[in-house]
């Protein structure tokens, strides 16, 4: 995996996407969507509209020197920047991420800022990277005093909710998801690959992976916001499926309470879109075990099934008054 | 929706009353979380029997940047009461952010607003009902509870006061204070930005711990008392109007009830109909206001 702007050999990319509705009445368009995410004045929000829009803002960097979470009482002090940025797809989901990579070693000494100015998203540690403890240690989460990704990127999401644009009026109420990302480097030769990916209690999920050495942190980035995202979707649906009550309740009340997948969620599906190409098999995993699409698709034909039941009264109403 | 719970003084059943209406209110198939804000004596584990109080990781800590999240406890999961713990089909989502045991008051700085608006935001768009428990007179949580709400980003979120008395002559005084007098709740909010008018009509008041005259429970005093106790129910009546809390801004009455009196808990169902500990008017009294606080023929201009 390379760093943006360095040859240092990153041996290490680890990061957490936090995923929720945008707040929002409407969903933005693409114009809007640019100026939500203009997080920095001297670099460009990239917007896309094929296959569907999608805005992605400049890195915003976090100074830091602080110790990493590890396991097995490994302490890892580490200096240098943490990545944060935010996407919106569609207008309608709303991410932010804090990720960094990390070498196999560092200096022994603290090196001037600039030093690390010039390194984006990259920390280095004092001396050699214990990389198994720390992968382990960023899935379980920081201690007090370890570096905490969620904050940075909840502190992110947290800048954007209150952004004049938001009414704060989302068409439903819906709960955001976190994902804890770790990538270690592959053995070279082979080709990406998904170690381990979790759903641990509280909306947390947990992936592991294995990236080939030429793979910039950002795309890994990337790869994961795609993964956050279906995986919020198809929760969020689920979810909507389980309170609806169907079967149990009225079928209007049913209609009512399914209403907002059809009008905000069921056209954002769409995986793998914009994930790095060598990256892309990765979802294909995902789709044997646990089977993505094939539990979305259900869902959606539940859905659908369930609204084409509530309209059959109104046909034989309108075809007896003819 | 945000609901703030305040009161005038302690021992207004405020905390029990608010943990009730979150607990009907997720019965209903709503999505709830309660806040406890109760900086000097946060209650809420207790009342929703969750076991071991949070140290050093509950709203107080995240509210002061200790850390990044408060601890959030799953009611349904986490609750030792043996009615709480069967979630019944169709009900929502029962969160409490409990306060730390060792809190206290604190001053209210732009960091701790920054905070304490940001979380309303995300819990507003994962929550169908925030109700927050607010530590009694007026207090920094009552301060920072207007500071918040008078934010611009606050400004599309739904947001009403529940003020909590007891029905005493004492109490009508002290609650009509707290709210309209100087110093009070209205001025207060006015002070940050809140129009007055609009502030005072998202404001109901909720009579607790009210004998009721008529009750069974005093079936057996003489009819001396009796008279008593109507003359005292009629004067209190007249002194509330008088002091701009009359019934028009009463969103509703909880009626003594000696379970209450005894343990600070949720009265359930099974309280009623099973054990029959606690008394039928308590529990419809719950009901009754948990539906009206997002009933809009209660709410709104007078």
């Amino acid at each position: 995996m390379r760093p943006p702007t360095d040859a240092a050999d990153v041996v290490l990319a680890c990061g957490e996407v936090r995923t929720g509705l945008l707040p929002s009445f409407q969903p933005l368009d693409s114009r809007a969507a640019a100026h939500l995410l203009q997080l920095r004045a001297d670099e460009r929000v990239r917007v896309s509209e094929r296959p569907q829009l999608y805005a992605l803002s400049p890195d915003t960097l976090t100074g830091v020197d602080c110790r990493l979470p590890a396991v097995d009482g490994a302490k890892v002090r580490v200096v240098g920047t943490v990545a944060a940025r935010a996407v919106l797809t569609e207008g309608r989901v709303l991410q932010a991420t804090a990720y960094f990579g990390a070498p196999a070693s560092g200096p022994d000494r603290r090196q001037p800022w600039g030093h690390y100015l010039v390194r984006p998203g990259l920390l280095e540690p004092f001396g050699k990277l214990p990389e198994q403890a720390v992968a382990k240690g960023v899935l379980r989460g920081p201690q007090k005093g370890d570096l905490d990704l969620g904050l940075i990127a909840e502190g992110l999401l947290g800048q954007l909710r209150r952004h004049p644009l938001l009414d704060q009026n989302a068409p439903f109420k819906s709960a955001g998801t976190r994902l804890r990302w770790v990538a270690r480097r592959a053995p070279d030769g082979e080709g990406p690959s998904i170690t381990r990916f979790t759903l641990a209690e509280d909306q947390l999920r947990t992936v592991e992976l294995r990236i080939p050495a030429a793979q910039e942190a950002s795309a890994v980035a990337g790869l994961c916001e795609d993964l956050a995202l279906h995986d919020w979707l198809l929760t969020t649906v689920v979810r909507m499926l389980d309170t609806s009550r169907l079967g149990a309740v009225g079928g209007a009340a049913a209609v009512l309470a399914l209403r907002p997948a059809v009008d905000h969620l069921l056209h954002l599906w769409m995986p793998t879109a914009r994930v790095d190409r060598t990256l892309s098999p990765l979802w294909e995993v995902l789709e044997r075990e646990p089977g993505f699409s094939r539990q979305w698709q259900t869902s959606v034909q539940r859905i659908r099934d369930q609204l084409a039941l509530q309209a059959i009264p109104l046909l034989r109403e309108a075809l007896a008054s003819r | 929706m945000i609901v703030f719970a305040a009161s005038d003084k302690g021992g207004t059943g405020r905390s029990v009353t608010s943990a009730n209406l979150a607990y009907q209110r997720a019965l209903a198939g709503d999505d709830v979380c309660y806040l406890d804000f109760d900086f000097g004596s946060p209650t809420a584990v207790a009342v929703f029997d969750v076991p071991a109080a949070p140290r050093g990781d509950g709203l107080h800590a995240y509210l002061e940047g200790h850390i990044g999240e408060p601890l959030r406890l799953d009611i349904w999961r986490l609750t030792e009461h043996a009615v709480l713990r069967d979630k019944p089909n169709g009900a929502g989502r029962l969160v409490l952010f409990p306060g730390d045991g060792s809190g206290g008051e604190f001053a209210t700085d732009q960091d701790v607003i920054q905070r304490c608006t940001d979380l309303l935001l995300r819990l507003n768009s994962e929550f169908d009902l925030i109700i927050v428990d607010l530590s009694a007179g007026r207090s920094y949580a009552v301060d920072m509870a207007l500071e918040v709400t008078a934010r611009p980003e606050m400004r599309g979120v739904e947001t009403r006061w529940l003020v909590f008395h007891r029905w005493t002559r004492q109490h009508v005084i002290a609650v009509s204070g707290l709210v309209f007098k100087e110093f009070g709740i209205l001025e207060a909010g006015a002070d940050r930005g809140h129009d007055k008018a609009v502030l005072r009509d998202a404001i109901r008041f909720v009579r607790a711990a009210v004998p009721d005259p008529e009750s069974p429970l005093w079936s057996h005093v003489s009819p001396a008392q009796s008279a008593w106790m109507h003359a005292c129910d009629e004067t209190l009546r007249r002194l509330a109007a008088e002091q701009g809390i009359g019934d028009s801004r009463v969103l509703g009455t909880v009626p003594l009830e000696p379970v209450l009196q005894w343990r600070e808990q949720l009265i359930t169902d099974a309280d009623v109909l099973s054990t029959q500990i606690a008394n039928k008017e308590t529990l419809e009294a719950f009901t009754e206001l948990a539906r009206r606080l997002t009933d809009d023929t209660y709410w709104g201009q007078l």
